[in-house]
């Protein structure tokens, strides 16, 4: 079904080690690395294995955090020093939410919406994140069950501060929209989760407008998480520490952040006379269906590449936005995918995680905004720190059953640029993987490519 | 402990209550209302309470907690009561 079409007409995020999206517009297109060594991670010691993160702090943020006076570790109240959020609302939130409503409200004004449009029955918001509001509950727990105390101990806000679709529910009462308000889950698939049900909601009539997006509020607790299973990249300096494609990849760096965009039905954009960043031309997900929940799927991705087809027959984007974690088993497997795909040559690939670590819930959103600055600035972002290529077979392909290319991955040199490279770009595909075996993609192009 | 004790540290807690209005605050009587005269939503008030247990060092009955107005002196005679009753 064709329906409706789509524009991007407003952005805006939370970035690591920026202050502004300008700011994180520079750092991209100049090569350089969000990454820093993460002090609250380095104060565990041996206890972790990983202490390199890209994050934002609360002064970067604008934010300030009240604490507990009868549990100091507890944040229970953020503060917008910059008077953009009220009270009430900041109130409600985690520091995530708190990112969700920043992102939000700086995208609605890019978009140009009136109060009536963002208040209407057709303005939707959906929004998500990969953790569980684990900085909230883990004070919770911890006055509850070790220190046996009431459970009014950790206040009135342990619900709205933690539940699953917080980060929706947050934006949707400083907005006031009367549309649809929820938040969809797919672990690192989250944030272009959020983006494609929002497209889908606008093209096929459902809702006119939609804030969309996900966001990674910082937390230790989540950090611990993937650092037990020994997934996290080290022994790095933190600017060398993700490394996409390169042989010596050992992990991915564990970040955090957040992006939501406005995506507005294609004609009532154009009518009111509003830019038009990008056309979102089709999107796609499906599952591995291997019963896997870790492990990237090459027959998975193949059939993630047919539906992108599916969505736009004459499928020629000039930049692949990848997945790319710098882990050691994915790269490789999305590397030979997207050229089981769309050939040896043609095309870029960038990999902005190398950039900034993996925002999880967040990744998707944010790096759908590394895509929109391609678009805008016509280059593409590099895959930093990809230096060496392995001139051996990776692993995947030395199995039985491999059906992809025999060549190496230092045969794909030409796809994989270490710095920025100004090129045309007319369409580009995003493309994000997440635990559980999900896989999805989205199309975008610039208006009047088509 | 005296009346003037348990306003005081009432007081104390509403510092921390970043909501609470700034001018509602100056003039805090018993007769003054969380709701009305400080502007805080009713979701609040348990954190209001949580924060008295703590600084007062007690623990109120949760029946009494259910049955509490939204007045100061309705927490302030819930303070007195509990720390008799310890």
């Amino acid at each position: 079904m064709r329906g409706r079409q789509v524009a991007v007409v407003g952005m805006g995020g939370v970035f690591p080690s920026c202050a502004s999206l300008s700011e994180f517009e520079e750092k991209l297109f100049t090569n350089q690395s969000l990454i820093r060594e993460w002090e609250l991670a380095t104060n565990f010691g041996k206890q972790l294995r990983s202490s390199v993160c890209g994050f934002v702090t609360l002064e970067e943020a604008g934010l300030e955090a009240v604490y507990s006076r009868s549990n100091p570790a507890y944040p229970e109240h953020y503060f917008d020093l910059k008077k953009r959020i009220p009270l009430q609302h900041t109130a409600t939130a985690d520091i995530g939410s708190i990112w969700a409503m920043l992102s939000s409200l700086d995208a609605i004004a890019m978009a140009k919406w009136e109060q009536d449009a963002v208040q209407s029955e057709r303005t939707g918001v959906t929004i998500g994140s990969g953790g569980g509001g684990h900085e909230v509950l883990r004070q919770a727990w911890n006055s509850f069950f070790h220190n046996g105390k009431k459970s009014r101990s950790i206040g009135g806000h342990g619900v709205d501060r933690a539940m699953g679709y917080r980060d929706a529910a947050n934006v949707s009462c400083l907005i006031k929209n009367k549309g649809i308000c929820e938040g969809m889950g797919s672990a690192c698939a989250t944030g272009l989760g959020n983006i494609g049900y929002a497209y889908r909601m606008i093209k096929f009539g459902l809702q006119d407008r939609m804030l969309a997006g996900g966001v990674e509020g910082t937390s230790i607790e989540t950090f611990v998480g993937f650092d037990a299973m020994s997934v996290l990249s080290r022994g790095y300096l933190p600017a060398e520490s993700s490394r996409p494609f390169d042989r010596t990849r050992n992990g991915f760096v564990c970040s955090f952040g957040g992006a939501v965009v406005a995506l507005e039905e294609l004609e009532s954009a154009r009518a009111r006379g509003a830019e038009i960043i990008a056309v979102i031309d089709g999107y796609f997900n499906n599952s591995d269906g291997d019963g896997d929940m870790f492990a990237p799927s090459f027959e998975g991705q193949q059939r993630l590449w047919k539906g992108l087809r599916s969505e736009v027959p004459t499928l020629h984007p000039e930049v692949v936005k990848v997945h790319g974690t710098s882990t050691p088993v994915g790269d490789g497997i999305e590397l030979f995918s997207t050229i089981d795909a769309l050939g040896e040559t043609g095309y870029h690939i960038a990999a902005p995680k190398s950039q900034f670590g993996h925002m999880l819930g967040a990744a998707g959103s944010v790096e759908f905004i590394a895509c929109l600055l391609m678009l805008k600035n016509q280059k593409t972002t590099p895959c930093l720190n990809a230096n060496w290529l392995a001139e051996t077979l990776e692993p995947v392909q030395e199995m039985e059953d491999w059906q992809g290319t025999q060549k190496t991955v230092s045969e794909f040199r030409h796809l994989l640029p270490t710095a920025a490279v100004a090129t045309p770009i007319h369409q580009l595909v995003s493309l994000n993987y997440g635990f559980g075996g999900t896989n999805s993609g989205i199309i975008l192009s610039r208006h009047g490519s088509n | 402990m005296t009346r003037e004790e348990a306003l005081a540290g009432i007081v104390e807690v509403l510092k921390t209550i970043k909501m609470a209005n700034p001018k509602g605050l100056k003039n805090i009587t018993e007769e003054s209302d969380f709701i009305a005269d400080l502007g805080l939503p009713s979701t609040e008030l348990i954190n209001i309470v949580a924060k008295a247990e703590d600084q007062f060092d007690l623990e109120f009955d949760d029946d009494d907690i259910d049955d509490l107005g939204s007045k100061v002196k309705d927490t302030v005679d819930l303070i007195l009561k509990t720390a008799e009753a310890n």
